[in-house]
């Protein structure tokens, strides 16, 4: 009955078609991601090299590739983390009221007052940088945010009759957490776990670009773009090629996200009769 | 005398475009009111009242068409013109006030607002116009009112000061749509009162859109019976609803649960629903719901007739045929009622505390005792705000008391009550819409206490769930639909049906048939009776309609600010002696055909949130029959009147007892 937006398709087309590149990556790529050719270093966009190569005479079409992957799992690992860390944190303050949820909620606050960047040079200077402390790192500054979101959305479920009903049946926490509210509380969730993806992939690409994240050699679009500066004027094409990379990837996501919000959320849908 | 009248509608017909085709609202309506006139229309939820209203006022969104004969206001056409109209000489009051008016500017400000836009006057005389508008609105100290905000004000108030902003302009039009519904009964009274003096005295028109013929009956001259888009009676209000033509019209009022008949009388639902306005039927639409129906029904109807028009080809030939009642299943012996449920001294405050300050609680149950037997309705009934819903939940112990007891069935009910007195004790809800889970399937709501109480499960489980669905007279194919593929009346069964699975001996239905159209809500109620009679269901009957309580409760508890002031059966309640309390209420209520009771009745003044203090009587603050300062300082004590009527007050019994009927 409920159309899917054209917005849902486009964007679902485009990173849908980075997720298979990303995977197909390794076989579709046209050169070895970290071999040197001294001899065609710093080569403008060509036939041979579609995207340039870069000053080791690397093929960034295939660093791109390469690279692609480590930007998705920033995206989507970093996100599950914050949802599998906020999500039951928010149900539980929500469910709880008093001290457990101030105590929660304070938490959240404490850690929402740090600005983000900071937050995860905090966690990744304390231990050797790698694609894994990343994703753990952006999981981490995206709790409380989940955390905020799950809490006002269980807020209002709990408030309806249905989860009084259930409390008339001497119902426990986790069935009414896990049962009753949960099922409703998923179309606001995942329309915010959509637009979270946006924001973990770019703070991802901004700590590798910072170095804290996959080191050299390993190709990652935050990287490539740290690691093009220093030619900049002379061969653009080598941090031009990851950051469009970047922004289609986020616009596609952005639009997914709305997308869903236009399909879940009855509120944008508008009522018809 | 021949004039043109005031307003003229003719052959209004209104098409929504929706993803399903066009939904036609209203097909060829027609109404006229002369000036000074007052036009009832009615109908149910979806009927279209209030698309008229949109239509006349030239507010109809986007994706609406419009196609009239005729759409005149004082000669000029309200197509073009209603822009121009609207707010000068056609006021509007809708029926949330809350929402009418801006939380963020002065009342003053938006009384005076449509003086300043239309007629030209500068901020100060239109300001000084405005409060001397809001003090005819019968608000006192009008011109510190004027310098509040909305939420500030009661809802009451707040009705008075959107009156006012439509009066602005003088009007010669008044359009009313709903506008007493989100008001207490009280309330309702005094703004009933007001309008009609505004009638009286300014002679302004009006086109009042409603719900409850009673209303109508009061304030209106004429009336028009809207059915799904369509006008099936009109006529003078007095005669159409002392002896209705149509059979939908007929049904409406025989539906209706009335103060003046007898208690348990059945009510006589209409069966079915609203049809598809998508495909609009060339016959007559009411056909699939009405029992006088012949396969004639099938041809295009007029409406026809001199006086009053009626569009049934059968209004003459079964003029004077009742609608069939459903039979009664037989009631079951019942047991001289013993106490199922005791409460004591029950009490809660809320508000109180917060992490950085104290503050006083408001006591929302304050010190209430109630007693109810083995299969026995108490109704329980109040203005909101009163505590009904908290005791409702007290003696549940969904919410924790700060005080008191309860036992049921012999045993102590602790704050934590063990799950047999939860299989026992459930509870019916008044929004269809929150009280089931959206996701979840009918089988899903109905099977899961069959298992949390280990009545049933598996192959015996479904049975059980079917068995439920045929308690509540819904066919067993209903087991696999999600909520909102039902409507409002099956929405309500299936949480009555999921409330006794457990096999309850008690029930708190608060507000359980509130949010129903009458037609519905008269097949809930006889449902609700049918159960009562044949498993001995005890309930705890909260309304604040008292025809309703009246109908179904066998005693009655009246309830103000946290306490309850008179209890009794329910023919001792509702017959006097009153409480003084009880007296205005019923005074309040409109009735069905009884003009002329406007003389004797009672009015209160102000609200219960207008409440101070809390020593003496908690009701003295209003009372019209307020003694002195004993009413201000003593609490007064339980009167008495046989063994089983109380009554909380000062007066001498006699005095009560010799208070005059406040009914009919």
């Amino acid at each position: 009955m409920n159309s899917i937006p054209r917005t849902l398709w486009v964007g679902g087309v485009i990173v849908g078609g980075i997720v298979i590149l990303a995977i197909l990556g390794p076989w579709i790529a046209p050169f070895e991601p970290d071999a040197f050719n001294v001899r065609s270093r710093l080569q403008p966009p060509s036939v041979i090299h579609w995207f340039g190569t870069d000053e080791f005479g690397r093929d960034v079409f295939s660093r791109v590739l390469a690279g692609a992957h480590h930007s998705l799992l920033m995206g989507f690992g970093a996100t599950a983390i914050s949802l599998a860390i906020g999500v039951p944190l928010g149900l539980i303050a929500a469910f709880r009221r008093g001290w457990t949820e101030e105590a929660i909620m304070r938490g959240v606050d404490l850690m929402i007052s740090i600005p983000p960047v900071l937050l995860g040079l905090l966690i990744l200077a304390v231990t050797e940088p790698g694609l894994g402390k990343t994703i753990l790192a952006v999981g981490l500054v995206y709790v409380p945010i989940m955390t905020r979101v799950a809490r006002a959305v269980a807020l209002d479920l709990l408030a309806e009759d249905f989860v009084e009903a259930a409390r008339a049946r001497g119902e426990g926490g986790y069935h009414i957490l896990v049962r009753e509210i949960l099922p409703n509380a998923w179309p606001p969730l995942i329309v915010e776990t959509a637009l979270r993806i946006t924001f973990a992939i770019l703070l991802g690409s901004a700590l590798s670009f910072l170095g804290l994240g996959p080191q050299p050699p390993d190709s990652e679009w935050g990287l490539m773009i740290a690691e093009s500066r220093p030619f900049i004027s002379e061969a653009p094409w080598i941090g031009l090629a990851p950051g469009l990379c970047l922004c289609v990837l986020l616009i596609a996501v952005n639009i997914v996200g709305e997308g869903l919000r236009d399909l879940l959320d009855p509120r944008l849908r508008g009522r018809g009769h | 005398m021949v004039t043109d009248p005031l307003l003229s509608i003719q052959g209004l017909s209104l098409q929504y475009a929706t993803q399903r085709g066009a939904v036609h609202a209203l097909q060829d309506v027609s109404l006229a009111i002369p000036r000074g006139g007052a036009m009832g229309l009615v109908g149910e939820s979806g009927s279209g009242k209030s698309s008229v209203v949109l239509a006349l006022l030239g507010l109809l969104g986007e994706g609406a068409s419009l196609t009239c004969d005729a759409l005149r206001f004082d000669g000029e056409d309200l197509r073009e013109a209603a822009a121009r109209l609207r707010g000068q000489r056609i006021g509007v009051v809708f029926q949330d006030p809350a929402a009418a008016l801006n939380p963020s500017l002065t009342i003053g400000f938006q009384v005076a607002e449509p003086l300043i836009q239309h007629q030209g006057l500068s901020r100060e005389a239109a300001l000084a116009r405005a409060v001397t508008l809001l003090g005819e609105m019968g608000i006192p100290r009008a011109a510190e009112i004027a310098r509040a905000y909305p939420h500030q004000l009661s809802g009451g108030m707040k009705q008075r000061a959107v009156i006012a902003t439509a009066l602005a302009c003088e009007p010669e039009l008044l359009l009313l749509d709903e506008p007493t519904t989100a008001l207490d009964v009280t309330v309702e009274a005094q703004i009933l009162d007001l309008l009609e003096k505004l009638r009286r005295e300014r002679g302004v028109s009006m086109l009042l859109v409603s719900h409850n013929l009673g209303i109508v009956d009061r304030l209106c001259d004429e009336l028009t019976v809207l059915y799904a888009g369509r006008v099936v009676e009109q006529g003078r209000c007095a005669p159409v609803l002392a002896v209705p033509s149509h059979p939908y019209t007929r049904g409406l009022l025989a539906a209706l649960p009335r103060l003046d008949r007898g208690r348990m009388a059945r009510l006589v639902p209409i069966p079915g629903g609203l049809p598809d306005l998508t495909q609009p039927m060339p016959g007559c639409n009411f056909q699939p719901r009405c029992p006088f129906a012949l396969d004639a029904c099938g041809a295009p109807q007029l409406l026809q007739g001199e006086a009053r028009l009626s569009r049934c080809h059968r209004a003459a030939e079964i003029e004077g045929e009742a609608w069939p009642i459903p039979e009664a299943p037989e009631a079951v012996a019942r047991p001289i009622p013993t106490p199922l449920l005791v409460a004591e001294g029950l009490a809660r405050s809320f508000g109180g505390g917060g992490l950085f300050r104290r503050r006083a609680g408001t006591r929302a149950v304050d010190g209430v005792s109630l007693t109810i037997g083995r299969g026995e309705v108490l109704g329980l009934v109040g203005e909101s705000g009163c505590g009904k819903s908290t005791l409702g939940r007290l003696v549940l112990r969904l919410i924790s008391a700060d005080a008191g007891h309860i036992r049921f069935d012999g045993q102590a009910i602790l704050p934590e009550p063990s799950i047999a007195f939860r299989r026992r004790a459930q509870i019916v809800f008044q929004n269809p819409d929150s009280s089931l889970n959206p996701r979840q399937t009918v089988d899903e709501a109905l099977r899961r206490p069959l298992i949390r109480f280990g009545i049933a499960s598996g192959e015996e489980a479904t049975r059980e769930v079917e068995r439920l669905l045929e308690l509540v007279r819904l066919r067993p194919d209903y087991r696999s639909r999600y909520p909102h593929q039902m409507s409002g009346g099956e929405k309500q069964r299936i949480g009555i049906a999921r409330a006794l699975a457990s096999r309850p001996d008690f029930l708190v239905c608060d507000e359980a048939v509130s949010a129903l159209d009458v037609s519905v809500q008269a097949a809930v109620l006889n449902l609700l009776t049918d159960l009562r009679d044949t498993l001995g269901v005890a309930y705890l009957f909260i309304s604040h309609d008292i025809g309703v309580v009246a109908h179904i409760a066998d005693r009655i508890a009246v309830m103000y600010r946290g306490a309850v002031v008179e209890e009794g059966l329910a023919a001792q309640v509702l017959a006097p002696p009153y409480h003084p309390y009880t007296e205005a209420l019923l005074s309040a209520v409109p009735v069905v055909g009884a003009q002329g009771r406007a003389k004797s009745r009672i009015r209160l003044k102000g609200d219960v949130s207008s409440a101070q203090g809390s020593a003496g009587c908690r009701f003295a603050h209003r009372c019209p029959r307020h003694m002195g300062a004993i009413c201000d300082t003593v609490t007064p004590p339980m009167l008495a009147f046989g063994a089983s009527h109380q009554i909380a007050c000062h007066l001498p019994a006699e005095q009560l007892a010799a208070m005059p009927l406040a009914l009919g």
